[in-house]
Parts: structure tokens; sequence; C-alpha cells
């Protein structure tokens, strides 16, 4: 019986869906397929159907050694796995906590065919069983916690009420373990469509502005209103809790509200019947939002016209301009957020509700439109509430601490939004988080993007690496010869590279001088790894735009090149230039990569990247030995995923040329070190742009070591680069950089 | 003619009953779409009714509408899904009034109105589709065009209005 | 009777573009390929994801298969060879298939995941752009027939297919058949690369096969639509009609599966802005050009 069976006894219907299912393997790669291509293995060729999403794989397969990060949130997407599902390893035992393998075999293409035989029979025979057992895992397990539907910064473990808006916290499942480890996992734990706006940012914190007569318009700077084309006053910082204590020291009449549901009007504290939110004070008159009368002075009522503030009569009726409705006002109109309290005011002024510049210490007209001013208390409106501090019968605002019901007099829509973070078009929505990583299809494995979605377009992004080593120097110290295979090994992604790296920061510091034909033979090498490393690039890019020849394509050539001779290289050459051009003239790709994640020349850009932004920066450029070969750079200028892309197909043609010129292709080895006592330093124009290690020697053995990455630089670019693009071109462009996320350093 | 009236009657039942879920539900876009089914028992009326160009006409547009209307309420009201268990009342006590007035006269106007000769003179569906045609573009042509016309300036002008200036390059210029 | 050979061959058309898929897909021919698949399927657990819409997780699935199977009511295959022969058959063919969009938008609210959600929103943006290059070219095949009926619409291509008498209409019904089956390179709501499958992301066991089965008939659906529409139908020389549709759909089939393997996934924007300001105008000026000539040459 294999570990993932599912309950059941056998019957005869069963052994025939247990025989198709063996012939019908679907498999999620971990790492990842891209990884699956640096160790030469063609899943597909083997027999395997890859899917995109664990819920539909029937095996999990897993590649050679997995650092613990993404281990865990390997056994995630083991749970979410169907059953009957397996586990197929490769190269190595799984580790907790993941559960062991069924079958494990050796890390070749062999091997995994014969892997892929022996798991159709374990399934074809171990499908069902009578005590299937559960899996569980520290990382799947859940925790409770509650948190407001329009408030997701207010997280409690007790149900209860928001204590910013007072509605009901909702009951939500997380993972009690790490944060957000696997996109998968979260997207199936995230609460029912929360669609949770990320905390508030400081934007809306202070001086926005709003129209004296529309105050539901609300913006970052001054304007006018979109819909009366009034000036926008500046307004105090939300909430304005010290404009709408409840003066009940001079309320006449206090009744109690609630937000959502006006109709529900008592006389004291509690919930609504309706909605079960904490019911709100007024005073007694209906009050439209911001214009609270205070029934205790409000000696005169007249009517006016919410349009046309000149027009006031004592009845109510028809503005003669507009024919609106009249709306009762206190003679004096209060503008919004400017209450006045003439009766204890130590400090009055007068200003103009269209032209807040218009201030003056007695009533009268504004210059400017002839407007009647109003009386206010000065700004800053702080010092507003410390005025009403002392005066009796305000002692009831201490209680309302942490019970800030902000301005709400009743919930509108425009209200209760207008605090949270907006997209860069205006619209108030409701945003997404949702993880992608670190096994997306689209991605590189390992790298894990958390971004913050405003329909479909990415609000805010951030990246990290799952794969990368916490501390990559904790072996040292180490033989030279033990260094190189442990600095070969840290990037499965372009291991010969590395190799180079760290040998020619070997004889660097022991002053060894490497012969010139071993010299060409590590610049074979050296290419053929770009080649390969690119091959593998546009294979994962052809899986994220959806192209399907280029993945099946790419990933051929690419394990042809994998360890070939220059020989064989030569006799790839043909096929490979044909995929090139054929790529040149794919319908479609222009648009969809031009003009996308535009790049500026910048100190951070490295590689291929800052090549295609027009930087002519290689350090191919200064070895001797390469342009000595006619080594020439590909540069393009534009910097967009395009740009990228062309950098990268160039990059493939040169490199074909120059393991040409070179002829000869040898892994580098490193000489006989001896005793040597020294430091050493070392570049190396990787795939991805140049590495760099600093290493310190000790009587022959490696004791220190320094290692500066282009992934490391990368990773960064990736938060800015991708805000307000839409997802699928966000991930294109983050695909575009080709961020090997073994390599990058924390 | 009972099959007939059996089926006008279900899906009158029908039309209604999702009606009301439309207020039942918590939702906002299980509410979006009860309307949506609502509305497709209208269409399904109409079908019963033999009026078939306009039955499946109605069945198509409503589609759209609806869902449009769905995602809208996605985007910008709170909490779509439910979870805060907000009710989608208001006025609950005039609106069941005037909900249940509103069903009674339509029910007590399809059943006692004498409705004469007009059921069995209704030409077949094609011929009733040709004749549409010729109505619409023939005598009603310009009502419906000015229509037509005003609608879309109204949606064009509409949609002009919402867009706030872009502050500064457009959206997908990265 | 007929209702249920027609049926009958829905599913057998349905199996055919399965194996046309696998063969786009793996590079050859398996005929047995899709059965073994769908057993495997409903052998396996279909579990409800934590906290869904139940509803419509459940309706979704369903949903999509009923509306591709209404569609083909009014699709005639051989004369006679029909559902049901509607006075509006065209504009209930176009109705039909506008639930598919409510299928999408259920089955990604359902689940509870956000990249089955902006799968199912995305085919709603997807909805915008293609659903006007899908009546209007209609609208031009009818006027032709002069008539709704798909029958009569057959018939009026017996002496010059539409193909030819209104390519333009052609090419814009055939790239919106393949947004409405969202096919690659339409493909947004399911999209591997962006959205690991998107809507069908969560869907496993029996409803995935229900989803799955659904696709199929919508593809099935539209080639033979496009067939009806377009290719004449059953018309063509030499061979009986039963053969002639059955090679033109199968045909147009595999064009359709075919092309999205060799195009990137189309962006968004692209799609809507290329279908507004490309094909909108070019429908308007085939229903024009069909106007003329309709009068010209009646």
């Amino acid at each position: 019986m294999i570990g993932g069976a599912r309950q059941g006894a056998w019957s005869r219907l069963r052994r025939l869906t247990a025989a198709a299912m063996a012939r019908d393997l679907t498999t999620f790669v971990v790492p990842g397929p891209d990884i699956a291509g640096a160790h030469g293995l063609d899943i597909e060729a083997a027999g395997f159907r890859l899917v995109a999403s664990p819920r539909h794989a029937s095996v999990l397969l897993v590649i050679g050694e997995i650092p613990p990060a993404l281990c865990e949130a390997a056994a995630v997407v083991y749970a979410q796995m169907m059953r009957p599902r397996a586990v197929l390893s490769l190269g190595a035992q799984t580790r907790p906590p993941l559960p062991s393998a069924d079958i494990t075999v050796g890390l070749s293409q062999h091997e995994l065919i014969d892997g892929m035989r022996r798991i159709g029979a374990a399934m074809a025979e171990g499908a069902f069983g009578h005590d299937a057992s559960v899996f569980d895992a520290p990382v799947l397990r859940l925790r409770i916690e509650y948190t407001c539907p329009m408030h997701p910064d207010v997280v409690r473990d007790e149900p209860g009420q928001c204590p910013k808006c007072g509605m009901n916290l909702v009951r939500r499942e997380v993972q009690a373990g790490t944060p957000h480890p696997d996109g998968h996992k979260d997207a199936a734990t995230e609460p029912a469509h929360q669609h949770q706006p990320p905390s508030k940012t400081e934007r809306h914190a202070a001086g926005a502005y709003t129209c004296p007569m529309h105050p539901e318009v609300v913006q970052d700077g001054p304007g006018q209103c979109p819909k009366c084309g009034m000036d926008l006053e500046p307004r105090e910082p939300q909430p304005a809790a010290p404009h709408h204590q409840q003066h009940t020291g001079h309320a006449s009449a206090v009744e109690y509200t609630c937000p959502m549901h006006p109709e529900v009007v008592q006389d004291g504290p509690g919930q609504c019947p309706k909605c079960g939110m904490n019911l709100e004070q007024r005073e007694s008159q209906p009050a439209a939002p911001h214009h609270q009368p205070h029934a205790g002075h409000a000696s005169a009522v007249e009517y006016t016209c919410p349009m046309h503030p000149e027009v006031a009569q004592d009845g109510p009726g028809q503005c003669p301009k507009c024919g609106m409705d009249l709306e009762p006002r206190e003679s004096q109109p209060a503008a919004p957020h400017h209450q006045q309290h003439a009766g204890h005011a130590s400090a009055v002024e007068y200003t103009c509700p269209m032209h807040p510049e218009m201030v003056q210490d007695g009533p009268g007209q504004c210059p400017k439109c002839g407007m009647d001013l109003e009386p206010r208390e000065p700004q800053p409106a702080a010092s507003h509430h410390q005025q009403h501090t002392g005066h009796t019968g305000h002692d009831g605002h201490d209680g309302h601490d942490g019970m800030n019901h902000g301005e709400m007099g009743f919930m509108s829509m425009i209200e209760v939004t207008k605090d949270l973070p907006r997209s860069r078009d205006g619209l108030q929505m409701e945003w997404v988080d949702a993880p992608f990583g670190p096994y997306f299809p689209g991605l590189p494995s390992g790298l894990v993007l958390s971004l913050t979605l405003d329909g479909d377009t990415v609000a805010a992004a951030k990246a990290r690496s799952l794969a990368a080593p916490t501390d990559w120097t904790h072996p040292l110290p180490l033989t030279p010869r033990a260094f190189v295979e442990h600095v070969t090994n840290l990037n499965p992604m372009s291991p010969l590279a590395y190799r180079l790296l760290a040998c020619r920061a070997l004889e660097q510091g022991a002053h060894v001088d490497v012969p010139p034909k071993t010299t060409r033979g590590r610049i074979g090498a050296l290419e053929r790894e770009r080649l390969f490393s690119h091959l593998g690039w546009l294979s994962l890019f052809g899986r994220q735009i959806g192209l399907d020849w280029l993945v099946g394509r790419a990933a051929a050539l690419q394990i042809d090149v994998r360890d070939a001779e220059c020989t064989q290289i030569t006799a790839s050459k043909p096929a490979i230039q044909s995929l090139i051009n054929r790529l040149q003239s794919t319908p479609l790709l222009r648009s969809r990569t031009k003009h996308s994640g535009h790049l500026a020349p910048d100190d951070a850009l490295r590689g291929p990247i800052a090549r295609a932004s027009g930087v002519d920066e290689d350090a191919r450029n200064t070895d001797t030995g390469f342009t000595e070969l006619g080594f020439v750079p590909a540069i393009q200028q534009t910097g967009d995923n395009w740009a990228r892309l062309q950098v990268r197909l160039a990059e493939i043609d040169r490199s074909l040329a120059l393991i040409e010129a070179a002829d000869i292709i040898a892994t580098p080895e490193t000489g006989d070190i001896g005793q040597a006592t020294g430091n050493g330093n070392a570049v190396v124009e990787t795939p991805r742009g140049p590495a760099s290690l600093q290493i310190t020697l000790q009587k022959g053995q490696v004791t220190e070591a320094r290692l500066e990455t282009p992934s490391t630089a990368h990773l960064d670019l990736i938060e800015s680069l991708i805000a307000q693009q839409g997802v699928g071109i966000a991930l294109t462009t983050v695909c575009s950089l080709d961020i090997s996320p073994w390599e990058v350093q924390q | 003619m009972t099959a007939q009236a059996l089926f006008i009657g279900f899906f009158g039942l029908a039309a209604v009953w999702f009606g009301i879920v439309v207020f039942r539900t918590h939702s906002m876009v299980r509410s979006a779409l009860a309307l949506l089914f609502s509305q497709t028992a209208l269409g399904a009326m109409f079908l019963s009714m033999q009026a078939e160009f306009l039955g499946v006409l109605q069945i198509m547009m409503m589609a759209t509408e609806m869902s449009i209307m769905a995602i809208f309420m996605v985007m910008f009201m709170m909490d779509p899904g439910g979870l805060g268990k907000m009710d989608m009342t208001h006025q609950r006590r005039l609106s069941l009034g005037t909900g249940v007035v509103a069903f009674a006269t339509a029910v007590t106007i399809a059943l006692f109105v004498d409705w004469g000769p007009i059921t069995s003179s209704a030409p077949d569906a094609t011929q009733q589709t040709v004749d549409l045609g010729l109505e619409l573009l023939g005598r009603s042509m310009l009502i419906f065009e000015t229509a037509g016309i005003t609608i879309l300036t109204a949606m064009i002008a509409a949609t002009a209005v919402a867009i706030q200036p872009a502050a500064g390059g457009s959206r997908h210029g990265r | 009777m007929t209702t249920v050979l027609l049926l009958m061959l829905l599913a057998v058309g349905a199996y055919l573009v399965a194996v046309i898929e696998d063969w786009v897909y793996r590079g050859h021919v398996q005929l047995s390929a899709p059965l073994i698949a769908g057993i495997a399927l409903l052998g396996r657990e279909s579990v409800v994801p934590r906290k869904p819409d139940r509803i419509f997780f459940e309706t979704g699935p369903v949903l999509l298969l009923i509306s591709a199977v209404l569609a083909a009511t009014v699709i005639p295959l051989t004369p006679g060879l029909i559902v049901t022969d509607l006075a509006t058959g065209a504009l209930f063919f176009n109705a039909a298939l506008v639930y598919v969009l409510v299928a999408l938008l259920m089955a990604g609210w359902g689940p509870d995941g956000a990249y089955a959600m902006i799968g199912g929103w995305r085919f709603l943006g997807q909805l915008i752009a293609y659903a006007m290059l899908i009546v209007m070219p209609i609208t031009a095949v009818a006027m032709r027939a002069e008539s709704l009926l798909t029958m009569q619409i057959v018939a009026s291509q017996s002496d010059i297919w539409n193909i030819l008498y209104q390519p333009v209409g052609f090419v814009l019904f055939f790239v919106a058949a393949m947004a409405l089956a969202f096919l690659p390179p339409f493909d947004l709501p399911t999209a591997k690369g962006e959205l690991a499958g998107g809507v069908e992301a969560e869907y496993t066991g029996a409803r995935l096969a229900i989803f799955r089965l659904g696709r199929l008939a919508l593809v099935i659906t539209l080639a033979a639509a496009t067939v009806t529409f377009y290719l004449g139908g059953w018309h063509g020389p030499w061979l009986p009609t039963w053969a002639w549709i059955a090679i033109k759909i199968l045909a147009v089939t595999s064009i359709m599966l075919l092309a999205g393997r060799y195009v990137p996934r189309i962006r968004e924007s692209d799609l809507l802005g290329w279908c507004w300001k490309l094909g909108i105008p070019l429908a308007l000026l085939n229903i024009f050009l069909v106007g003329v000539l309709a009068l010209v040459f009646p």
C-alpha cells in the first residue's frame, strides 16, 4: 500500500480506477521543473504528466536535497494532493515534515523512468487500503483568529466586535507555523474572500483635502471638487475623533442608532437587532453626517439649498435656482468638521466656506465670493479637543477610548472605505493578498512573491527566497577540494559557473598560474553553462507566458547541451538557432513583453538585466581570455521584458560562437594549492551576472569566504518594478529577471 | 393551454423566489446572481408565453448585466462574501408591503382580465421575429435608435466622469 | 429520438476533442488517453475546500456543461438533424453561451481561493472583449440568410460559403469563439503560468471531471457553430453530408486547439484594446459590406 492510499476496500471498480491511475500519473514537481531540467531530467518524456496545481497531482516528485523551508512548503503541497497520492524521491531520502517516499531512486533520467514504472505499479496495487493514514505535520495545523472584515489590522484571538467600526469579527483559520509558506496552501486557507486590504498606509493619515459641499470627496492634495468644482479645503487627519465626540453636555436628547441601519433607534446603548453592531450615540435630530446640529443651542432653523447656500428661507420648499429640496440648517451654516461651539469657544474666527484662506476675527462677507463667513474655532484642530476637556459634562469622552466610531453618523460605503488605501486610479477597491510560490509553475522554484492585488493589478509586492541557505559558509574551514564542491552545489541553476568562481578565487589566493589551454577549456565550460542556463530560463519563460512549444523545445535542448562536448554543441547549434529565429517571429510575443517591466540603467542591475538597459557591463569585457576569442557583449537599450529576452537570445548565439572559438570544454578543477596562505578574490560572469567571491586561505584551508551574487540585487528590484502591473505581466516581469533563489544571500 | 399556464406560474414563482433570495442572503455575489436567476425566470416566462425573441433576449442580456453588477459589488462593497452577516434589507415593512401588493395586483390582473382573442391570434415565433424586425426598422426605428444612442452616450459620459485624471503616467507604462 | 442521438454525438465529439487536445499536448495520438484520465479522475477524492460558497462551488461545473449542451441544441448537423430549430436559433445560441460566464464566475467565487477568484472575474473582462465579436458577425450571417433559423443559415450557404462571402466576419467569430472557450492564448481564467489553473485549480475528482467535460462540450459546440455559420454546414461535394460535417468540425477543433500552442497568452489589456478598437469597427464594416452585397446580389 502506498503512503497516501485512499481509505476503502478493493472492489472491481476500484481495481479499474487504480489501473487507470497507474497509467495516468499526474505529477507535481518539487522544487520544480526548472530544477529538474538543471539536473537533466525530462519528466514528461519519462511518462509523467506535469500539472500546475497540486490538487490535480497524484505523484509528488521530489528532486534532490531540499532546504528545510522548502521542505515545509512541500509538506503543504503534499497535504493538498488528493488521495491516492504517492511520493517519488530522486537522489535523496525525503526529510520530515514530508512523509517518507514510497519509491526512492537515483538522480538520472534512466532512474526516473524506472521510478515511474515502480510508482505506477505501487499505485495499481496500493491505491486503496483499509488503514489509510492521515497525514499531519506541524506546518498544517491551524490557529483560529478573528478579524474585522473592514479593518484587517484588527486581529483578535477571541470573537467580539471591531473596536474601530463595531462590526462582528469574522473567524478565520491561519497556519500555526510559518505565516505564508506556500501559495496553494494559502489560497486554500484564505478566509472566505476576505480581500484583506493591507493595513492602513500613511497616505491618508494627514493633510487630506475635502469639498465643503461634498464631504465624501477626499483626496490627498488640494484641487477642485469633481462634483461641484469648488476648491477643496484642507481637513484634519482621520479619524477626526475630537470633532465627533458626542457633546452630551449640551445635547438635550440623546438616542442610539445603528451605523448601518439608521432606522434602528433606541434610548439606551446596545446592539443592533439587525446586524449586531454596537449602536452609536447621536443627538436626536436626524443628523446628516458631518453636519451635526446641536439641538441644545439650535435656536433658529432655516432652510437652504445644498447647492446654493445663499438661498435661505424660513420654511421648507424648493430652491429657486436648481429646484432641489431645501434642507434645514441652523441659521449659521456649519461647515463640515468645524462645528461651532459659540457658547464656550474662547477664540472664534470667521472664515469663508469656499475660500478657507479668508480668515478674520468678526463676521462678514467673503471678499472673494460674497458668502457669509462662518465662525469656527481656530486651527489646528487638535487644540479643539483640548479646549473642551476642561468643561464639565465632557468627561464621557474618556469612555470612548478604543471605541472610536469615527465620523459615521450612518455608515455609508464612502465613509467606511475612505481611509482604506487606494490604488493609483483612485478607485476604492477591495484588496486581496495572494502568495505566489515557492512552487508556482510560472516562477523560479523557491521564489515566493506575496502580492497584494487590487482587482488583478499588483498594489504591493514582497519577494523572498525560500531556497537560499541562511549561512552558506557554515561548513568552513574546508580543504580547497571540498570548498570547490561546496560552492559548486550552492546553486543548482548554474553549478559550473560557481565551480569556476571557487577555482579562480583559490588560484588567485594561492598565486597559481593557469595554463592557456585550461583557461580556454574553462571559457568553453562557462559559455556552455550560460547556454544551458538561458535555455532553462526560456523553458520557464515559456511556461509563464503559456507558449507550450517553447517549454518542451527549450527543455529538450537544455538537456542536450548539459555536459555536452564541443562537437555535440556544434551539432545542436542549428536546432538552437532555429529556436531563436522561431521565437523572434512568434506573434503576440512582442506585445506581451514590450513596454513592460521597464528598468532604467542603475547600479543595482547586474549582468543581462543591466545589459538590457543599455549598461555595457560584463566581467568578460576585461578578461583577456574572452577578448582574444572576439567577445563582444550583447546590449539592448530599452530595458523592458522584451529587451531582456533579446539580450538572452543574443547571448545564446554568442555563447555558441565562443564555444566554437574555444574549441574545448573542460570542467574547472582546482590545482594543487599546497599550504598557501593569503586572500583570493575572483569575479565570474555567471549566466545571471557577475558573482564575486572573496576567500581567506590559511595553511591550505579556506577559513573565510564572502560571496556576492546578482540574484541578491535583483530580488530587491521586484517590489517597485511590478507595482501597478497586471498580475500576468507582473509575473512575466519577475520571470524575466531570471532570479535564482538558490544564490540569494540573506 | 393548461401546460402553458403551469409553466408560466412555475417560472413566475421561481422569479419571485429568487427575488426574495436577493434580500435573504448575506453575500453580495449571491445576491447579484439571485437577481440574475430571477430575471432568467422572467425570460423563461416570456418563452412560455410564446414571446420567443423577447424571452431569449432577456435571458441573454441579464446574464452579462448581473455579472457586471456582481463584480462592482465585490469591488466596492465591504465584506462581499457576507461573512459579517450584514442585512440586505432597508425599510423592511414598506418594501414587503409594496412587494406583496404588487404581486397580488399582477396576479389578479393576469387571472381576472379577459384577454380575449389576443392570445389565439398571436403569430408563430418565426413570424413574430419577422414582425419585430420590421417594426424595429420601420416605424419605431427613430425611437429605438434615439434611445440606443442616448443610453450609449450616458454610459460613456458616466465612465468618463468616473475616471480620475491619472496623477502621472499611464497605468501600464512600466 | 433525435435528441438522444445528438446528445450521444455531442459526447463522442467531446471525447474526440479530448483526444485532439492530448495529441496537441503530447505530440502523439492515443485514443484511450482521455478515457484513462477520466477514470483516474473519478477514482480520486473530490474535496470541498475550506469555507466554500457551497452552492456556487457545486453549481459552477454543472452550469458550464448545461450551457454548452443547450447551445448545441440549435446546431444542425445534417438536414433535419437538430434538437430544436428555434425561430431565434442564432440568438438562443448566444443566450446559452453567456451562461458560460456565469458558470465561471460561480466556479471562481465558490471555492474560496485567490487564484480561482481572480480567474473567474478575469473571464468577465474577457467577455466584455469578445461578446460583441460573437454577436456582430452572427448578425451579418443572419442578414445573408434573412433568418435566425440555423437550418436556414446553412441553406443560405449552398452556393458559396460564408467564409468566402464574409471572411472578416469569419476571422472575428473564430477568434471570439476561442476566447469564449478560454482556449490558449485566451486561457486567462485558467492560466497555468499566471494562476496555476485558476478557476479549475480547486476542483478535484468527479467535480473536475464535470468541469472538463463541460469545457470539451463547449469547444465542440463552438466548432460546430463555426461550421454552421461560416463553413457551409453539411454542404460539400462527393462525400455524404454526415462525413462533411464531421470532417469540418474536427478540422476546426484541431485548428482551435493547435493555435494556442504557438502563441503566448494574450495580455488582458491587449485583448480588450484590440477587440474594441479593431474588432468592433471591423465587425461593423463586415455588417455593412454584407448588407451591400445582399442588396446588390439578392
